[in-house]
């Protein structure tokens, strides 16, 4: 409560005194346990907002949609370390620009919520490093270390298995930070490059599209796993892809805004010889 | 005196219904997701659950269906059509919402062009509907004036009993009366009476909803934009929706053979509605939301004269944003 009491003065603060025009947080939902997105502008609104435990949602989406930040103002938003991540991937990735972004940083244990030191993308660069070091419980999820003892085709079974409920209703998409492009590859109908029909080999090209996709992108904030309708563990396969960029090339996603994208450079000293 | 079906017997009457060549299809509890699925005994079937994830609009419109195959040679179109195999079913334990929303539906695809996808397999299903005893914080369907024991597009409604024990039972029609024949011996006259439906608090008034919506000053209202601010825009509410119809028509193949198929579509996405020419009259989520809203309480009813709304709450229920019909009109009586 102390926190969001704090936030909310703050909140106050930066929009009186013009620093920035929006903050974007959380205010309660339709039932008790269900937080949604809040637009802070005006004094009456910081005070709808809500900081606790259950303000899951990754917002730093929002940033990106509908050229919230093309007036070049400042907008403050809400973040847990993962989605400060994604600030500084989305920075580096120049969708935005991170002078623009004033981070209200948070983070809980159990219900306990806990105020983040730093304003700017830059200032958690000691609290990721500290996260990359010692990676969240949640990366040693039993389902995953399930799927992980399976052969290739009980693997591939269980994923079809999964991928048979898709129905291409893209909230994995919607929901996710990284997921910005103008025109996703599934909506370009000329060329057809991927099947439209979410039947199996249609729902398998999309999802695995969007796994390499996020290959060394995905900060496993969860909104995707979330977002699914119909209950896809869809943050299993950013997991385990997150993990191979880890391993393979030292990337931990998100750690500064100019963290060189892991799969979209090259270096001439490269020792492979095909780069794809 | 009332007719009973007591849920003892019920195994017996889903073996009759198959040994009559009917599927029994009915709720279904999986791992992860509940729906209505095919079962071969009465012990998978599910009736605690409030109502399952999946409509049953997917089991007359599925989300993927082929419609013809072509080949094409050199001087000749070859193509082969692919209509649903005759294949009679009884749906058993489908809630009042889903089963109205098949008959919403129905004007819609009879009105100029008769879709015999739709109408082949609603001709040979048998609803048989159970009223509903209990009820989330997201069912709505007394705020479209509709009921937890609405007989629209039913068969048959039953009424459960206390415990479980079985459920009386109303036969509607005579598609409802012709599969019920076949179980008679299993329906038992009784002086029992059945447990009362929930009460759905009424979350908005829809006359002033519908008042507001049919103003044409009100088509660019800022409310759109305010309430449509946190819209990510997918799909998941048009598609768990038991009422939204929307569908695009794909070729799948190369220039010589493929097959045409007739997918879900959206009007949440930008593509819905985007022109060849790059321009896009509906280029913002908050115009696409409105078209949503409008077209279900403004448009539909004008030219069928019912909501495209069966009060299920599945858009709110499983918003990724906790948006949803609800707090729109509530929002909107409001105003």
């Amino acid at each position: 409560m102390i926190t969001q009491e704090k936030y909310r003065t703050t909140v106050k603060e930066l929009l009186a005194n013009g620093t920035i025009k929006m903050a974007i947080g959380y205010r309660p939902g339709s039932t008790p346990d269900r937080r949604r997105p809040l637009f802070i502008r005006t004094s009456e609104e910081a005070d709808q907002l809500v900081l606790d435990s259950t303000c899951i949602t990754n917002l730093s989406g929002y940033l990106v949609t509908e050229g919230l930040l093309s007036d070049e103002k400042q907008v403050g938003i809400f973040l847990r370390p993962e989605g400060i991540r994604s600030i500084n991937i989305l920075a580096a990735e120049y969708q935005l620009n991170v002078d623009q972004i004033v981070i209200f940083g948070f983070d809980s244990t159990g219900r306990e919520v806990r105020p983040l030191q730093g304003r700017n993308a830059g200032d958690f660069s000691a609290l990721l490093t500290e996260i990359k070091e010692n990676p969240p419980l949640t990366s040693k999820e039993p389902l995953l270390e399930r799927v992980e003892k399976m052969n290739a085709k009980e693997r591939f079974d269980f994923w079809q298995e999964e991928f048979s409920r898709c129905i291409k209703c893209y909230a994995c998409r919607q929901a996710c930070p990284m997921c910005y492009c103008r025109r996703c590859i599934v909506d370009s109908n000329q060329p057809q490059w991927i099947n439209t029909s979410s039947h199996t080999l249609g729902n398998f090209e999309w999802n695995v599209v969007r796994a390499f996709h996020l290959s060394g992108r995905c900060v496993q904030c969860g909104n995707c796993d979330r977002a699914c309708p119909v209950n896809i563990p869809l943050r299993l396969i950013n997991q385990r892809m997150a993990k191979e960029v880890v391993d393979g090339f030292d990337h931990f996603a998100g750690l500064s805004p100019t963290q060189e994208p892991v799969l979209a450079s090259f270096k001439k000293d490269d020792t492979e010889t095909f780069i794809l | 005196m009332t007719r009973i079906l007591f849920s003892d017997k019920l195994d017996n009457c889903v073996a009759k219904w198959r040994s009559a060549g009917m599927t029994v299809i009915g709720p279904v509890q999986g791992e992860s997701l509940s729906s209505y699925a095919a079962v071969e005994k009465a012990g998978d079937l599910s009736f605690g659950m409030v109502l399952p994830d999946r409509s049953l609009k997917e089991l007359f419109f599925p989300q993927t269906e082929p419609m013809l195959r072509y080949t094409i040679k050199k001087n000749e179109i070859e193509t082969a059509d692919f209509t649903p195999p005759a294949a009679p079913r009884i749906i058993f334990g489908a809630r009042p919402c889903d089963a109205s929303g098949l008959a919403i539906d129905d004007p819609l695809f009879g009105w100029d062009y008769k879709d015999e996808y739709w109408f082949q397999r609603r001709n040979e299903s048998v609803i048989v509907t159970i009223a509903c005893t209990k009820a989330d914080d997201f069912c709505m369907c007394t705020s479209l004036k509709q009921a937890p024991d609405c007989t629209k597009g039913s068969d048959v409604l039953l009424r459960p009993l206390d415990n479980n024990r079985g459920w009386v039972v109303e036969e509607l029609t005579d598609r409802g009366r012709e599969a019920f024949t076949l179980i008679s011996e299993h329906i038992k006259e009784s002086d029992e009476t059945a447990l009362p439906t929930v009460e759905v608090p009424e979350k908005f008034n829809l006359d002033t909803c519908v008042a507001w919506l049919q103003n044409p000053d009100n088509f660019d209202s800022k409310f759109w934009k305010e309430i449509s601010m946190r819209c990510i825009g997918c799909a998941s509410c048009t598609y768990l929706c038991p009422t939204c119809h929307c569908f695009d028509i794909q070729d799948e193949g190369d220039t010589y053979s493929g097959i045409r198929r007739k997918n879900w579509d959206s009007c949440s996405f930008a593509l819905f509605t985007m022109h060849t020419s790059g321009h896009n009259p509906r280029a913002t989520q908050s115009a696409r939301w409105r078209q949503r809203i409008m077209h279900k309480f403004n448009y539909f009813p004008g030219k069928f004269s019912v909501n495209s709304c069966s009060g299920c709450g599945r858009c709110s229920r499983q918003c990724p944003v906790d948006m949803g019909i609800t707090e729109t009109l509530q929002e909107i009586s409001k105003l």
